[in-house]
């Protein structure tokens, strides 16, 4: 990176259209080819190219395709790219299903950045700590991506590649997410660690838990800024199925799913911390959720 | 404003002091039509970057600045300055101003340092003309901590500074040292009954003001220059410049523009400023240079010190003795290392007495970012180790450390040191022992827990420290003086009644200048909003060292109330002519129906005008303008004494520290303005919280760059989140009187933040049983200790409870 490097300059030239439909989208994108860049907020892409990382010849803004607009339901809730976060934390049947991401929307940084962000951006950012990522992958939610060719739907699990890497190909368009029907007896929690409000994670972990009696029937576990990407605790998952939780085997799980991790160091956090910590926030997300499932208090 | 919404104090001739009001720049501040450095466009202005060293330490063999001259830019290189070093603070008298610095570095000290700028017609294209610079660097070197500086050849940061009129030669890298003795440390030692060392890390923080240091250079068609920059003195810009540049200060016009907060960052003349004058002169045109806020974290830091406490007490708590060992680490340049060693000498003596004391203080050149004045300047490192220290002894005597801080403070009667051992003056005014006794009620002291008592995952404790800060650094000498300190004001009468109030002192953000209107307004007797604060530059007003050291209103609004005392003795005399009665007769009062001010003779009451009829009655008749201009020194420097109770939280699970109440006493004598002071207290708590909790700058151990890169998305500080609810806070005022203030007022700015470090590591010990000697406590540090003081400590631990307490 070079010395001046600033966020006060944006050094980089670039052509900006707002095409207001997905054809159009598609044309823009054919037209300047792997030199155009899909802009929805801009809270990630305008900061990485104020910091020259990225340096696209041009913006396609998304703001203005209704076909990424708006929310559905349909056994599940279907959500379009361009919602924004702070749209989603205010939601009243995303709070009230899907309780794990109403709680990653809300504990997003700041209002403003809530306003401007985006739910398809925190997704096709594919940052290991996006907020939304691992309520949605404890929703087993998927993307539908969008192109001249057609439409495929892919799971959330199999989007993300690595640090700013995901399974959208360049011609493509994340469309929507959609999120699995809520069943009877499920409950969700999401537990986020970091330094101040507004920043992003240092760790954070969604659960899912669906309960019949005292048992555990079915359960997602899933954690942001602990691997190259959000990941889902398998193993941990596994452990708790069909089980009946106490307090022993919550912690057991947290302690498994804390093996797992394969965080780094950075300025936010050493690895030591974030591995002890996403122990802590899943035991924390898992006793949470099990009592929004109407669980009985862990002994 | 209605006269409802006024609050008197206790004194009836208080009218504006004391009350809450409006503020005279609100309107413009909240609309956004407020001007501040940043704002100023000028016609046929071009726009100015600065090049900086990617080296921490490096020589600098050839700059070729063609490509970018090619492009249409205007460079300025080393070549083309002035070869005059300079000290951007100059505050400090001729003898004690350590000189290091050019306008363009002869050699890269550190990772940021201002190599060449260029100005072009816009901010793209000097950017791009900077980019087009190519220099040769010679890499030396890197020396990132003072330890490794002092030792035997290490690489040579300066060769040698100026010091007056002389090229001095610096060895091992040590810029200054300072002893200071007090009695016999060895008798006092051998007399202590209790004798306890420890040792404190503080760490460099960045100021995070709003505003970036900014400048506007515009040169004028007779070799004179009009700037307007972010500073917290007009006059020392003007100084300066003129020094550097040997233009006669009556060319050298400097602008007082409104500053976006400062926290002391630009105490100095900003080192951008005499870069943008060197190019809008090689331009001749007006040059804007706006600070990045990368190059501004690349600018200045807090202090950071290693302080080793020795203390030795009598069984019964009083201190006998103390030894200081100081460390200061002041980066690539000498800022104002010689007072800061000062300054941690005079704090330590003045928060407790002291019969032997011992102070041994080094600042040491690295390669860091220069370390600068910061909210406290030496008080908040210094405080953090005492109060640390003397809750840890009040613990190991079986004390309550109220009872042993109150035994020992340096109080009513005491000798304070404002500045170091040069600015001393006896203490007149005391609220410690009120504030201390309102503070603990309102936090429970008496029923925290036993230190180590709480085994559960969430911990409470409550931390007490006290503190002060110094308001400003006047003292009784007449000559001799390590630091400048001064304010002057002219004020004049308007021809109907109202008054111009023109002073060259700066306001931070936290109103300053409404109060300097509010003094002037009871002083002469006119309604606050007959007070109008002049735009001002240099020309036009008197010298004012610095809006610095908690002196605005202490210092300040004592100059300014001195200048309206004697238009007011004018104003009476020409009154004594209108209404035959003798000037001693009269007496002005606000008259809130007339929105004037009335003089009127309480023997006769038919003798009354108002001061509007006397001020046009001068001018009807030729008898002139009533007007008078002042200069005062302060020859007291009193504390302004703060006391902080905090209450956290701690996870002990993840480390987090939650502040859930705190309980902030001020005594900053008369309070001028009640709301705004009470701002200032909260204001000290966030910055205060994020000093021992949060912040830090750390650089890189290869290439000396800040982990950070200058990027503020990866550098933090608290915001209202991190704050405990307004109710949860609970503010204070001493009702004190302070004999040598303008209305019995001191300062309050800086001490609202120094002692609150020292609280929280006291809240942490008193939740924790675990003392920490190094800020800041960041969570990792907290679970480090526990899992030293607790080895089994255990997320599992089956006493815990996992769902955390409702926000
Ligand atoms: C101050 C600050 C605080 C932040 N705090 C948080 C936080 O707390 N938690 C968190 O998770 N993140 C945080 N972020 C990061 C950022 O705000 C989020 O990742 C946000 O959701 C990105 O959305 P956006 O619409 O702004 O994306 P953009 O910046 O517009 O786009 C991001 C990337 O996604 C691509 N893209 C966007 N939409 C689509 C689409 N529909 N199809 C295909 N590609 C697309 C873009 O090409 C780009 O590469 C923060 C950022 C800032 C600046």
């Amino acid at each position: 990176m070079y010395i001046a490097t600033n966020t006060h300059i944006l050094v980089a030239e670039f052509d900006y259209v707002e095409p207001t439909t997905l054809e159009e989208v598609f044309w823009h994108l054919s037209e300047h080819g792997p030199q155009a860049r899909l802009i929805a907020g801009g809270t990630d892409l305008l900061v990485q190219m104020k910091m020259e990382r990225k340096n696209p010849a041009c913006l396609i803004s998304l703001a203005r395709v209704l076909e990424l607009q708006g929310m559905t339901s349909n056994s599940g809730l279907t959500v379009g790219a361009t919602a924004s976060i702070r749209s989603l934390a205010r939601s009243e049947p995303i709070g009230r299903h899907y309780t794990a991401l109403a709680e990653a929307c809300n504990a997003f940084s700041t209002i403003p950045i809530m306003v401007m962000a985006t739910l398809g951006g925190n997704l096709c950012n594919a940052s290991p700590a996006a907020d939304t990522a691992p309520p949605l992958l404890a929703f087993d939610a998927s993307v539908a991506l969008v192109s001249r060719a057609g439409q495929r739907v892919v799971p959330l699990e199999d989007f993300f590649l690595g640090p700013g890497q995901t399974a959208l190909r360049h011609d493509e368009v994340l469309r929507s997410v959609h999120l699995a029907e809520s069943v009877r007896g499920a409950g969700s929690a999401f537990v986020k660690v970091a330094r101040v409000a507004a920043d992003i994670s240092q760790v954070c972990a969604a659960v899912r838990v669906v309960r019949d009696g005292d048992h555990v029937i079915d359960c997602r576990i899933a954690l942001g800024a602990v691997a190259p990407t959000p990941v889902r605790a398998h193993r941990a998952e596994a452990f708790l199925t069909g089980q009946r939780p106490d307090r022993g085997r919550v912690d057991d799980a947290a302690r498994i799913a804390g093996e797992d991790t394969k965080p780094i160091t950075d300025v936010r956090a050493t690895q030591e911390y974030r591995r002890h910590a996403s122990r802590v926030i899943v035991r924390d997300a898992l006793t949470t959720a099990w009592l929004r499932a109407g669980g009985r208090e862990l002994k | 404003m209605t006269p409802a919404e006024r609050r008197y104090m206790s004194s009836d001739e208080l009218r504006a002091v004391g009350s809450v009001a409006w503020r005279k720049d609100g309107v413009a501040k909240v609309t956004g039509a407020e001007q501040y450095a940043p704002d100023i466009a000028l016609s046929r202005m071009w726009y100015a970057r600065v090049l900086r060293s990617p080296h921490a330490h490096a020589r600098i063999t050839r700059i070729d600045t063609s490509v970018a001259e090619a492009l249409g830019a205007v460079c300025l290189t080393f070549a083309d300055i002035p070869k005059v070093k300079y000290n951007e603070r100059i505050v400090s008298t001729p003898p004690h101003l350590y000189r290091d610095r050019y306008v363009l570095a002869d050699k890269a000290r550190h990772v940021g340092e201002a190599v060449a700028a260029v100005a072009a017609p816009t901010e793209a294209l000097a950017e791009k003309a900077l980019r087009a610079i190519k220099v040769d660097y010679e890499p030396l070197q890197t020396i990132l901590n003072a330890e490794d500086s002092m030792r035997s050849g290490a690489e040579p940061i300066h060769a040698s500074v100026r010091l007056g009129d002389a090229e001095i030669p610096i060895e091992n890298n040590v810029a200054v040292t300072r002893s200071i003795q007090v009695g016999d440390i060895d008798k006092g030692f051998a007399e202590s009954e209790f004798v306890i060392e420890r040792e404190f890390t503080t760490h460099p923080i960045y100021h995070a003001q709003m505003e970036t240091k900014s400048v506007v250079c515009r040169p004028e068609p007779d070799e004179a220059i009009t700037v307007w920059a972010t500073a917290q003195s007009i006059h020392n810009v003007r100084q300066l410049l003129g020094e550097i540049y040997s233009i006669p200060l009556h060319k050298v016009n400097v602008r007082r523009v409104a500053l976006g907060g400062t926290f002391g960052s630009s105490i100095q003349v900003n080192s951008v400023i005499p870069i943008c004058v060197g190019l809008a002169l090689r331009a001749l045109r007006p040059v804007k240079l706006v600070s990045t806020r990368e190059e501004d974290m690349y600018d200045h830091v807090r202090y950071p010190t290693n302080i080793r406490l020795r203390l030795g007490l009598k069984r019964d708590g009083t201190l006998v003795a103390g030894h200081m060992r100081a460390i200061v680490d002041i980066g690539a340049h000498n800022i104002q290392a010689f007072p800061f060693l000062g300054v941690l000498a005079g704090f330590w003596a003045s928060l407790y007495r002291l019969p032997h004391m011992k102070y041994e203080g080094r600042a040491v050149y690295t390669n860091r970012t220069p370390s600068c004045a910061m909210q406290g300047f030496g008080a908040p490192q210094v405080t953090f180790a005492v109060e640390s220290l003397m809750d840890e002894i009040a613990h190991e005597l079986g004390m309550d450390p109220i009872d042993l801080k109150l035994k020992n403070y340096v109080g009513l009667g005491g000798t304070f040191w404002g500045h170091g051992p040069t600015v001393q003056s006896i203490v007149r005014s005391d609220g410690v022992p009120e504030l201390v006794g309102l503070g603990a009620k309102k936090i429970g002291w008496k029923e925290r827990p036993r230190p180590g008592s709480q085994t559960g995952r969430y911990r409470r404790g409550i931390g007490m420290a006290r503190g002060f800060h110094t308001s400003g650094v006047g003292h009784p000498k007449a000559t001799g003086a390590e630091m400048i300190d001064y304010s002057g004001a002219f004020v004049k009468i308007n021809e109907d009644g109202s008054v111009d109030v023109v002073q060259s002192l700066m306001d931070h953000g936290g109103g300053t200048l409404e109060a300097i209107a509010k003094i002037v307004a009871d002083e002469l007797g006119v309604p606050l909003e007959k007070v109008g604060l002049s735009p001002v530059d240099t020309r036009t007003t008197v010298y004012d060292v610095t809006t610095h050291a908690t002196r605005g209103v202490y210092a300040g609004g004592a100059a300014a109330q001195k200048a309206a005392r004697k238009a007011k003795a004018i104003l009476l005399d020409y009154a004594s002519r209108l209404l035959g009665v003798l000037p001693e007769a009269l007496v002005i009062e606000p008259d809130v129906r007339l929105g004037q001010g009335v003089i009127h003779c309480p023997s006769l009451a038919d003798r009354r005008i108002t001061v509007g009829a006397v001020a046009k009655a001068c001018q009807v008749n030729s008898w002139g303008t009533i007007a008078a201009v002042e200069s005062l020194r302060q020859v007291n420097c009193p504390p302004a004494y703060v006391t902080y109770f905090v209450e956290v939280e701690v996870d002990t699970d993840t480390g987090n520290v939650r502040t859930r109440r705190a309980a902030i006493g001020s005594d900053c004598g008369t309070v001028v303005n009640p709301d705004l002071a009470a701002g200032q207290l909260t204001g000290g708590l966030s910055k205060g919280a994020g000093y021992a909790l949060i912040e830090d700058c750390r650089w890189d151990a290869q290439t000396g760059e800040l982990l950070s890169r200058g990027f503020w998305i990866d550098g933090k500080t608290p915001s209202v989140s991190e704050s405990p609810l307004l109710e949860d806070v609970h503010t204070d005022f001493a009702k004190t009187y302070e004999p040598s203030g303008p209305f019995g007022a001191k300062g309050l700015g800086e001490a609202s933040t120094n002692p609150c470090a020292g609280a929280y590591a006291n809240a942490l010990y008193n939740a924790l049983g675990v003392r920490f000697y190094e800020l800041p406590v960041t969570p990792e540090k907290i679970l480090a200790a526990l899992q030293r003081k607790e080895p089994a400590y255990d997320a599992r631990d089956e006493r815990r409870t996992a769902v955390a307490p409702a926000r």
